[in-house]
């Protein structure tokens, strides 16, 4: 985990990047590091679920394909739990079949992206969504 | 044999068994019944004897007893009569006048004739109841003492001279002056005693002898002769059992004695006429008897002849076992039980013989059938062959599949059916084997292997039979035509278009997965490419970025390799070239690829005598290397790893122990499986392509071997073996060994080689190739510098030193030699060094091949 605290006083949104590839975690790292918001990495699904409690964050970036709790299974609590009305969830996923898309977006993801994807794309879609 | 002994046994008679027959039982019963019947006899007759002389005995005794009281009671009435007359005084007065006398006799009982005297004291008669009788015509008184006896008298017996007769003569004194005179006639008194008292069926004799017994004084027998007559000396009175009397004859003798004269009365009965009447008592006795064991013997010489007869001779006919017979022999005369028995016993002989018949003839029937079959296997035009179902050893097979197929037929009983499946398809058929085979099966295609290395398709009928004792299997092999093939595939497409719904979703979750697998490092590489052409970096992150880009570059490299290496060997499109190969040397190589300084060193438990495998090297070291990563790979906190081989049964097991994060029970079938992987927190950031146990499992199972896992769970380690088979034995090497680790080149020369007429063994690493010199010595060695493990140079070195520098050595090798180096070559005695390169092949061979020619001129 790696937290950056920006300066000023305005208390800074979280976004969670959960992925189990460390690969994976650095490129959408690299891509969406920003002095708006303070970035958190969880490893698998269960690490993601407890950062997610605890920092109530405005954005997660969710791979699907997890050890333990998968992606798919985090979105559900997420939007299972009122507490996080507020967060918004993109998933990350290496599936590419329709099924697996409507699936996840029936489990009420804000996006989706397709591996690979563009770190470009991804940024569009990270400030879309913190409506920056 | 055991029915020859039998026979035997039976022909000999029944054995000899304790106990008596029924006709010496019949024969003691008729002895006893007459030694019964005997002794009664014997019994009856003394008793009736006894009886006889008893009654005898008594009836003389009471004759006797009666004898002599009619005899005293004449002697009372003759004394009644007397007295009184002696005592009269006018009798005295007679003395002196005669002429008064009249005297008469009147018979008394039992006395008959006689006549009284008065006499004188001189014997002169006074007075007598005869006429005309004067003292001087009685001369008899002259002389008689007891004339004067005072007391009365009776004297017997006395002749009477005047009638010439014996008499008893009874005196009655009178007053002294005489005497009164009795004279009774003694002959007929025996008759009249006998005629009163009767002599009934004993025939009694009446005898009075005088009291001292010497003189008969009367008898009933014979009284003329035997009056008077003196018997002392004759054995009267010497006891009462019979003896005889004195005219000889047998008697019984009662006896009495009479007052006052004191003489003694017998009565004798007639001993034989005694016994006679017993004799005729005990004649009916034994009558009786005999006529009871008449008719018990009758009874029993019944039985026997209804019974004991008809069952001897139907023992006979029985001990003969002719059918029909035994009804004849027993006949009518036996008792219905055992005419029945023989009736029984002939049914049963008759059901027995047709079913002897019937048997023999289905017998024969099956004798010629099975001619007929025989002949139809070893003559039929489709290989066949009978193989046993446990071992799957050979048991028959017929000349089409020798001719078929090449081998000998001592060469097909030496094998399995296993050994004529192409190795590949040896776990396949063995899993078919597993399974519950159906009475009747008809499956193909199956891949046969010919002895000369070629395979053929055939279609394979079989059936479960019993041959000698084996449970087999009988299979017929066809070669598979065009048109059966696409018979075939008429019939299965049914099946197979099933199969293709499952193989296409089973491609489709395979393209899933591997475009999952794929995407991860590709988004990696594509991602970061793209921050760098879009983004300004730091040299930091570039060199950052780009060492991430090359290592999941190399990930999506091996992913692909493993991914096309697991496709060909899966098609069987990969190409397993077997050759012995030192199990050992290959471990410790593989050993050496894994290990890492800085962690515990790898155990390696491999005994020295392991025998040689036969095995694809390249593959089976793939095999141990990726066995030993996961173990180092899965050991994230150290521990021990072990890898270590042991023969098991016929095979050689290889085992990669390691005490890492284990495996948990349900994911234990799974861990050979495309893409699987442990979901389990505890080995998250290790990475793999998930082909590698996948690889493994189809390498081991090419080689016919299997390959396992056991693991106590998680965090308990785990346990990775697999088998590889032995290597044939070591008579099938060639004359020159090819020390080569690469296969395809060793391939290409052991061609050449053969087309010259040299055979050939190849040793993928030096370390194999020491130990098949020590199996057997090659001719020629062709040898690569660069080896995996001992180089080759050092292997030349020792092959000098351990056999001599006579055998030819080339070497080929892809190594730059410096000048210095090819001289040390040179003197370690090699003919030709060659450099690896096209035709470089054929070139070698004939090298070899003229060193081997020069040997054999030299040698």
């Amino acid at each position: 985990m790696r937290t950056r605290t920006p300066p000023g006083l305005q208390v800074l949104r979280t976004v969670v990047i959960a992925d189990d590839e460390s690969s994976m975690r650095l490129l959408v790292h690299a891509t969406i590091e920003s002095d708006d918001y303070c970035v958190v990495e969880a490893a698998d699904g269960a690490e993601a679920w407890a950062l997610v409690q605890k920092h109530k964050p405005a954005l997660v970036l969710l791979d699907v394909q997890m050890p333990g709790r998968s992606g798919l299974e985090v979105l559900r609590s997420i939007k299972a739990d009122p507490s996080l009305a507020a967060t918004k969830v993109i998933l990350l996923t290496a599936k590419a079949q329709e099924s697996d898309i409507e699936s996840g977006l029936i489990a009420g993801a804000d996006f989706y992206l397709t591996k690979p994807f563009s770190p470009l794309d991804l940024l569009t879609r990270v400030e879309e969504a913190l409506q920056l | 044999m055991v029915v020859q002994q039998r026979e035997r046994e039976l022909r000999r008679g029944p054995p000899r068994r304790p106990g008596w027959s029924l006709r010496n039982y019949m024969a003691l019963f008729m002895g006893v019944l007459l030694a019964v019947a005997a002794t009664a006899g014997f019994a009856v007759r003394t008793m009736a004897e006894m009886d006889a002389r008893q009654s005898a005995s008594a009836d003389t005794s009471y004759a006797a007893q009666r004898a002599a009281n009619q005899l005293k009671s004449g002697f009372d009435a003759i004394s009644a009569l007397s007295l009184p007359v002696v005592a009269n005084p006018g009798v005295a007065q007679l003395f002196t006048d005669p002429s008064k006398c009249g005297i008469g006799y009147a018979p008394i009982a039992p006395f008959g004739t006689g006549h009284i005297d008065i006499v004188r004291l001189d014997g002169s008669v006074v007075c007598s109841s005869r006429k005309g009788v004067s003292s001087d015509t009685f001369p008899m008184y002259e002389g008689q003492s007891w004339l004067q006896a005072p007391q009365p008298v009776v004297v017997a017996p006395v002749f009477d001279r005047a009638t010439g007769s014996e008499v008893v003569v009874i005196s009655y004194p009178i007053s002294g002056q005489g005497a009164f005179v009795w004279f009774l006639d003694l002959a007929a008194l025996g008759p009249k005693l006998a005629a009163d008292l009767g002599s009934g069926v004993h025939q009694l004799e009446f005898l009075v002898t005088s009291s001292d017994g010497k003189t008969v004084i009367l008898r009933s027998i014979d009284p003329a002769r035997w009056i008077g007559r003196s018997i002392s000396g004759t054995s009267l009175g010497t006891g009462e059992a019979g003896r005889p009397d004195l005219n000889g004859t047998q008697r019984i003798y009662g006896r009495s004695t009479i007052d006052p004269a004191g003489w003694r009365v017998y009565v004798g009965a007639n001993e034989a006429a005694a016994l006679s009447a017993a004799d005729q008592l005990s004649n009916r006795g034994l009558a009786i008897i005999l006529a009871g064991v008449a008719i018990m013997l009758l009874v029993t010489s019944v039985v026997y002849r209804r019974i004991a007869e008809p069952v001897r001779r139907l023992s006979l006919v029985i001990r003969g076992t002719t059918a029909g017979d035994a009804v004849n022999a027993v006949g009518l005369k036996g008792a219905a039980e055992v005419t029945n028995l023989a009736w029984d016993f002939d049914r049963l002989m008759a059901t027995v013989k047709n079913e002897l018949a019937d048997r023999l003839n289905k017998e024969q029937k099956a004798i010629v059938s099975e001619r007929n079959y025989r002949l139809l296997f070893e003559s039929h035009p489709q290989p066949m062959w009978l193989y046993d179902v446990g071992t799957l050893a050979f048991l028959k097979v017929n000349d089409a599949a020798i001719e078929r197929y090449g081998y000998s037929r001592d060469e097909f009983m030496a094998m399995t059916i296993k050994d004529i499946r192409p190795p590949q398809d040896v776990p396949k058929f063995l899993e078919l084997m597993a399974t519950p085979q159906p009475h009747f099966d008809r499956t193909g295609p199956w891949r046969l292997l010919l002895k000369d290395g070629s395979t053929n398709q055939v279609l394979i009928t079989s059936h479960t039979t019993t041959f000698d004792d084996h449970e087999a299997r009988f299979v017929l092999a066809e070669d598979l035509t065009e048109n059966q093939q696409l018979e075939l595939e008429l019939h299965q497409s049914q099946a197979r278009a099933e199969a293709n719904a499952e193989l296409s979703k089973a491609k489709d979750e395979m393209v899933s997965m591997v475009s999952h697998e794929m995407r991860t490092p590709l988004a990696s590489i594509v991602g970061f490419t793209e921050l760098l052409v879009t983004r300004k970096v730091t040299p930091e992150q570039r060199h950052d970025y780009l060492g991430i880009m090359l290592q999941e570059g190399r990930r999506l490299t091996a992913l692909i390799n493993d991914f096309l290496d697991l496709r060909r060997i899966e098609g069987g499109h990969l190409t397993m070239r077997y050759a012995p190969a030192d199990i050992k040397a290959l471990i410790k190589r593989s050993v050496a690829l894994i290990a890492d300084p800085t962690g515990t060193p790898i155990q390696i438990r491999v005994p020295e005598d392991m025998p040689l495998v036969r095995i694809d090297g390249d593959s089976i070291f793939r095999v141990v290397a990726n066995l030993l990563s996961n173990a180092r790979k899965y050991s994230p906190n150290g521990g021990a790893i072990i890898v270590g081989a042991g023969v098991v049964a016929d095979m050689v097991e290889v085992y990669v122990e390691d005490e890492g994060l284990g495996i948990p029970a349900d994911a234990l079938q799974h861990v050979f499986r495309r893409f699987f992987r442990v979901d389990n927190p505890d080995r998250n950031g290790i990475k793999g392509t998930g082909l590698g146990l996948a690889i493994c499992k189809n390498i081991v199972e090419a080689h016919g071997g299997t390959i396992r896992v056991r693991s106590e769970g998680l965090g308990k380690g785990s346990l990775f073996s697999f088998t590889v088979p032995l290597a044939r034995d070591s008579s099938q090497m060639g004359d020159v060994l090819v020390v080569e680790d690469d296969s395809g080149f060793a391939h290409l020369l052991q061609a050449e080689l053969t087309g010259l007429g040299v055979s050939s063994i190849w040793a993928a690493d030096a370390e194999t190739a020491e130990r098949l010199m020590i199996k057997k010595k090659a001719r020629a060695i062709v040898l690569d510098l660069l080896l995996p493990g001992l180089q080759g140079e050092a292997f030349l070195a020792r092959l000098r030193v351990k056999h001599g520098s006579g055998i030819p050595v080339v070497v080929v090798t892809l190594k730059d030699l410096d000048p210095a180096e090819s001289l040390v070559l040179h003197r370690a005695g090699v003919t030709a060094i060659l450099r690896k390169g096209p035709g470089m092949a054929e070139t070698a061979a004939n090298l070899i091949a003229k060193s081997l020619a020069t040997e054999l001129v030299a040698g």
